[in-house]
């Protein structure tokens, strides 16, 4: 599902599986908001943040790196998740590689409560 | 697809954007159902933690929109400071967009006409439209007046034939 407030079309950018962005992206197509297309529907993203009633307001920037940040996010857990499959020789990823990959990380400590 | 029947709080990310990501990083790789559940409210609670953390900064700062900088920030603080260089090349991504779209939206405007000449024309027109409806008015009162004189006439002329007929009368009589 490609990411814009809009919901336009397919995506087509390639992530460097190394982490690193030195490698030169091929540009996906843009939505009207501009900006790389993040891979997370930047209305959602927008709804969630408002969905705290601390906050009054949020630049659209913020909610574009916000997004582009959360991606990392999804890729760090899911990387660090797939490391401990290896380790237990297994190729299907499961919940508990994840749980895991929590509980080793110092940062994902916020995650606790969202464990069973 | 989150509910939708739910109120704000039972919003997520929507699994099938998760999904792509997950695919993307771990291409060839299975992963199981409530595996890929689990990261999806873990972005949840990601973007909760990340935004609640980047409003208090802003609140702290006398700003009252939370910035790019906030959230940048709140990684830092968080411990998430890695993710920083690559979440602004998205800031920079959003100038130089910003930047081309005003560029081409100026270029757009000399092209077609600028707007201080369109605002001249539509004075121009709102003149005329106001001579015409002057002119206008003035024709309706000319003619209602010459209708009233032409009323008046025909009262005169009537009344005079009605009063000679009256003194004829009494002429005939007399004669």
């Amino acid at each position: 599902m490609a990411a814009a407030a809009t919901g336009s079309g397919p995506l087509r950018e390639e992530e460097g599986s190394s982490g690193e962005t030195a490698a030169p992206q091929p540009q996906g197509p843009t939505s009207v908001s501009g900006a790389r297309l993040s891979r997370l529907p930047l209305a959602r993203v927008k709804a969630l943040v408002k969905a705290d009633p601390d906050v009054t307001l949020a630049g659209q920037e913020a909610i574009f790196i916000l997004a582009r940040a959360a991606e990392l996010f999804v890729e760090t857990i899911a990387k660090d998740a797939y490391c401990c499959a290896q380790q237990g020789k297994r190729k299907t990823l499961q919940r508990r590689d994840l749980d895991n990959a929590i509980e080793a990380v110092d940062e994902f400590a916020f995650l606790e409560g969202t464990l069973d | 697809m989150a509910s939708s029947s739910g109120n704000d709080d039972d919003l997520t990310i929507p699994r099938a954007a998760i999904n792509k990501m997950i695919k993307e990083t771990l291409p060839n790789v299975r992963v199981a159902n409530d595996a890929r559940e689990l990261v999806v409210n873990c972005c949840t609670e990601f973007i909760h933690l990340i935004s609640s953390e980047a409003n208090e900064i802003c609140n702290k700062s006398e700003k009252k929109t939370i910035s790019p900088e906030h959230v940048i920030q709140a990684l830092e603080s968080l411990g998430f400071g890695s993710y920083i260089s690559e979440v602004k090349e998205v800031l920079q991504e959003c100038k130089t967009v910003a930047l081309k779209r005003r560029k081409a939206s100026s270029r757009l405007e000399n092209l077609g006409i600028p707007e201080e000449e369109l605002l001249r024309q539509q004075q121009e027109l709102f003149a005329k439209a106001r001579q015409q409806q002057a002119e206008l008015a003035q024709q309706e009162w000319l003619q209602m007046q010459q209708a009233a004189q032409q009323a008046q006439l025909a009262a005169a002329s009537a009344r005079s034939r009605y009063q000679k007929g009256q003194h004829g009368a009494e002429e005939g009589d007399a004669m």
